[in-house]
């Protein structure tokens, strides 16, 4: 369905969970190329390199050291060429308040780190689908949120 | 200042889609969405050229049979969902009579290449179409629940949240949020 | 009408005063022209007297001439002469008397010259007597015409003396009858108005006596208030003071002066003299306070630290006011009042506060951590246990599956208890955003998140009336429809279909004892009614408690958490939340949200 493989980036400061991550998007059908980022700043200054080639669909951790996700997320909505990203929150939290402010700030997606290995391997491919859906239908990316708990 | 512009993607990508061709200038009639019949084969580096075009504006030219005929499903689906005729139509009919495919068959090429039902599209799709209604027309949910042809408000809204993950009033809640946040 | 109570009477007074001297003053100007008048008459008689006599002197003179010549006829002695040649200046004397007397009569003037005319002519007679009565001369005849003549001028003399007194009576009659008029009617008039005087004197002496009277009295309150002030002052630690500003005289109330450690009037203030007592922190802030005070008439709430002579910090607050008097003087009415103690107070109060909110913090991080942070390893468990595969399983022995299964629930059972009590805490510790929500869409997204398990259990929500809109939570309010709701499904009875009524009515509070106490007098009373298994009545109260349950966590897992939460959510709501049922048949849980 791609013609490249997707280009899927995360950051998350917990190597069990991004091992996780990894194995998950290795047994999802789509081609998929994970990178992954260690905190905030170090996300930050991937992003902002010139030579980076933005990822199709940010994976961001909420608590992270140094510089948290909704401290990067609000930076990226101010940055010109980062506000079009895909962004895709991925955090312990399920309060719906913490929900609703991260989608405010220009989240697409909402994901509670699920305890399930096969419910988190459901997540990624449901968001992969939706975005694919997005991109190849000429959905209105404003109106894309997606909370998934 | 802000505006809110309701467009016809449909139209927009037809209309650069013509332009872009003439820019080659290549014979062509368009038969459909996202179809175009060439007049002349065309050698391979020209059809690269082509591909290289159109890839910059996101267009992209579908070679799989298979792909083509997913295009034609969502865009079938798509006019479904956008047609306010209000009649019950089933889009299991609806598509078979439309492609002249059986549902199966079209359910399962779906399936195949999207990873995703036809259902799940529809679905999504209405969702969008509501989503829509909502935010630009500012339509009531009773409303929009009659519109997209739902048994009732609270099924429309079940399939939000199953859909989004949020419910429509927090949909609603983010996005006038959001645009607050922007001024 | 009724006298009103004020000591205003000095224009009354005056009014009375004034009245009385003038009536005096005429009283004294009608005794001195009586006088006046009385002097007049008397000498008008005196004049009427001397008149008399003085005629009758001419008359005697006259006579004593005549008594001489006929004495000196008969006897021809010159002896008898002597009288008749006298009595020429006798009459001359006498009229020159007269002519003064009768200057300002011309009447009586005539008529003196009449008589003097007359008088000629009897001298004139007695000379023709004494010539023709001389033997040399002797003329018998002529001696008795002139004789007889002299007797008729004599009489004629007699005549006009006799009209002189009497016009001289009748005018001084008239005169004395006129004094007599305007005296008479002096006495009844004078005695009269003496009289009013009299009253008017005595009227104010009665408004003064009784002014006095009343001035004794509220002498004697003010001397009571004013010993209850100071009491007050020393009792409730404060003190007066008053700015004259237009003299910038400063009095100090006598607590004033013990507050700034002094006996009473041990020194005289003036503007400066208070600035020395001001801790060296606050001079500036009460430098600026007296520049307010000169400059805008007025001292806002002040307050500062205040050195005693013993080096003792005491906290003061000031507040000032002007007041102006009828005379126009501007007075600054100062309060200070020594808030020493509330301040300790305070600081105590501020510590304890400072504490309790180290302390909420400390349970809300440990809240925190507790549920969030202990989620991250539980979840890591959960994660590998279910990354064992079957093809993993299959080479364990059974007790070590068995062991993985029971690792699997336990976790489980963990992660729902943890999940509960993050939702516990978070319904006190997450911002109280109250918006306007419409309580019908809430249930609907109650509902849509409980689709699953309504589909499930078949279940049947029926709404009876309309939700308002109200002022809530809105996430809130959707998690206590979502826990009621769920509440009853999970607590349904096996074989039949849940079946929750949810209806809802305003009602005011005085009617329901629970809310009666609120401050609210409108609320809207939700009420849940399901067909569930129901519970004992006794536990009513309990199943609020939090970790309460009633039922063993095989039969029906749970936390003992969900209706905590409830409470607590309602709570946060100012409503109130009660829960009745019959075992067996149902249960009614109620909600009240005020308006």
């Amino acid at each position: 369905m791609q013609k490249n493989a997707l280009h899927i980036l995360l950051a998350d400061d917990d190597e069990d969970d991004r091992l996780f991550f990894k194995d998950a998007f290795e047994e999802v059908k789509v081609q998929t190329k994970v990178e992954f980022v260690f905190d905030g700043l170090q996300l930050m200054e991937h992003l902002m390199n010139p030579d980076t080639k933005l990822p199709d669909i940010l994976f961001l951790d909420l608590n992270m050291p140094k510089k948290t996700g909704k401290e990067c997320l609000i930076e990226i909505k101010k940055t010109e060429h980062l506000k079009n990203l895909i962004i895709a929150i991925y955090s312990t939290s399920s309060s719906d308040e913490d929900i609703e402010d991260t989608f405010i700030e220009g989240a697409n997606i909402y994901i509670k780190k699920p305890s399930d290995f096969n419910a988190l391997k459901k997540i990624i491919n449901e968001v992969i689908t939706l975005n694919w859906h997005y991109h190849t239908s000429g959905l209105n990316r404003d109106n894309f949120l997606l909370s998934l708990k | 200042m802000k505006l809110f512009i309701k467009f016809d993607i449909n139209t927009i990508c037809t209309l650069y889609l013509k332009e872009k061709l003439e820019e080659q200038n290549l014979n062509f009639s368009t038969l459909g969405f996202g179809e175009i019949e060439l007049e002349d084969n065309l050698s391979i580096e020209a059809l690269d050229k082509l591909k290289n075009n159109l890839e910059p504006f996101g267009f992209e030219v579908v070679e799989n049979q298979k792909s083509v005929l997913v295009q034609k499903i969502k865009d079938a689906i798509i006019e479904l969902v956008y047609t306010d005729d209000n009649n019950n139509y089933k889009s299991s009919a609806y598509l078979a009579d439309k492609l002249n495919h059986s549902y199966g068959y079209l359910s399962n090429v779906f399936s195949e290449v999207t990873y995703s039902s036809i259902e799940n599209f529809i679905i999504i799709q209405k969702i969008e179409r509501a989503k829509q209604l909502m935010i630009v027309n500012e339509m009531s949910l009773t409303e929009i629940a009659f519109l997209l042809n739902y048994s009732s408000v609270a099924h429309l809204s079940t399939q939000f949240k199953n859909t989004t993950g949020i419910t429509p009033s927090a949909f609603l809640r983010i996005i006038k949020k959001r645009r607050e946040n922007l001024k | 009408m009724k006298w009103i109570p004020k000591f205003n009477s000095s224009n009354y007074l005056r009014v009375i005063f004034i009245i009385a001297i003038f009536i005096l003053l005429f009283l004294s100007s009608i005794a001195y022209k009586h006088n006046r008048d009385l002097n007049e008459s008397s000498k008008l008689l005196m004049h009427t007297y001397e008149i008399n006599i003085e005629l009758e002197r001419l008359i005697s003179a006259i006579k004593d001439a005549e008594t001489g010549q006929r004495g000196y006829m008969i006897t021809r002695n010159h002896r008898f002469l002597t009288p008749y040649l006298f009595s020429r200046d006798k009459v001359n004397t006498s009229f020159i008397a007269l002519k003064k007397l009768t200057a300002d009569n011309p009447e009586q003037k005539k008529n003196l010259e009449k008589i003097y005319k007359l008088i000629i002519q009897r001298y004139i007679s007695f000379e023709n007597c004494l010539k023709y009565s001389a033997p040399e001369t002797y003329d018998k005849r002529k001696l008795d015409n002139h004789m007889f003549g002299g007797r008729i001028l004599m009489e004629n003399i007699r005549f006009k003396v006799d009209e002189m007194n009497d016009i001289e009576k009748t005018f001084l009659n008239k005169s004395l009858k006129k004094y007599d008029q305007e005296i008479s009617l002096g006495p009844i008039l004078s005695i009269s108005l003496f009289l009013v005087a009299l009253i008017f004197i005595f009227l104010a002496y009665r408004k003064i006596s009784r002014d006095l009277e009343r001035l004794k009295i509220y002498n004697k309150k003010l001397l009571i208030s004013s010993g209850l002030m100071a009491e007050s002052e020393a009792i409730g630690k404060f003190s007066t003071w008053q700015w004259d500003l237009d003299t910038d005289k400063i009095d100090y109330s006598d607590n004033q002066f013990r507050l700034l450690g002094f006996l009473p009037n041990s020194f005289v203030p003036n503007k400066d003299s208070f600035i020395n007592f001001v801790h060296p922190e606050d001079k500036d802030i009460i430098a600026a306070s007296i520049e307010g005070i000169i400059n805008n008439k007025e001292l806002p709430f002040t307050y500062y630290k205040i050195i005693l002579p013993n080096n003792e910090i005491r906290h003061f607050k000031s507040t000032g006011k002007l007041l102006v008097d009828q005379n126009g003087s501007n007075i600054l009415l100062g309060i200070n009042f020594d808030i020493t103690d509330e301040h300790l107070l305070n600081i105590k109060l501020q510590e304890r506060n400072n504490e309790l909110e180290k302390s909420n913090k400390e349970l809300a991080s440990f809240n925190h951590v507790a549920s969030h942070d202990l989620q991250e390893p539980l979840r890591k468990i959960q994660t590998f246990i279910s990354r064992i595969s079957e093809a993993d399983k299959a080479v364990l022995s059974d007790s070590a599956k068995e062991y993985i299964i029971k690792v699997e629930t336990s976790a489980k059972r963990m992660r729902v208890l943890i999940d509960d009590l993050l939702l516990f805490s978070r319904t006190n510790t997450t911002k109280k955003e109250f918006v306007k929500s419409n309580l019908n869409e809430l249930l609907e997204n109650a509902k849509s998140e409980l689709a699953v398990i309504i589909d499930e259990k078949k279940g049947n929500l029926k709404v009876t009336a309309k939700l308002p809109k109200l002022e809530v939570i809105p996430y809130q309010i959707e998690q206590l429809f979502i826990n009621l709701i769920g509440n009853s499904l999970k607590y349904s009875k096996p074989q039949t279909a849940p079946q929750i009524t949810i209806n809802c009515e305003e009602v005011l509070s005085n009617e329901y004892p629970e809310i009666m106490e609120q401050p609210f007098k409108k609320f809207y009373k939700i009420t849940f009614t399901d067909n569930g298994m129901g519970f004992d009545p006794q536990f009513k109260d309990n199943i609020f408690v939090l970790f309460q349950r009633l039922h063993s966590k095989t039969d029906y897992p749970g936390t003992g958490i969900g209706l905590a939460i409830c409470k607590k959510i309602v709570e946060n709501h100012k409503g109130h939340i009660i829960a009745d049922s019959e075992p067996g048949k149902g249960s009614v849980f109620t909600v009240f949200l005020p308006e």
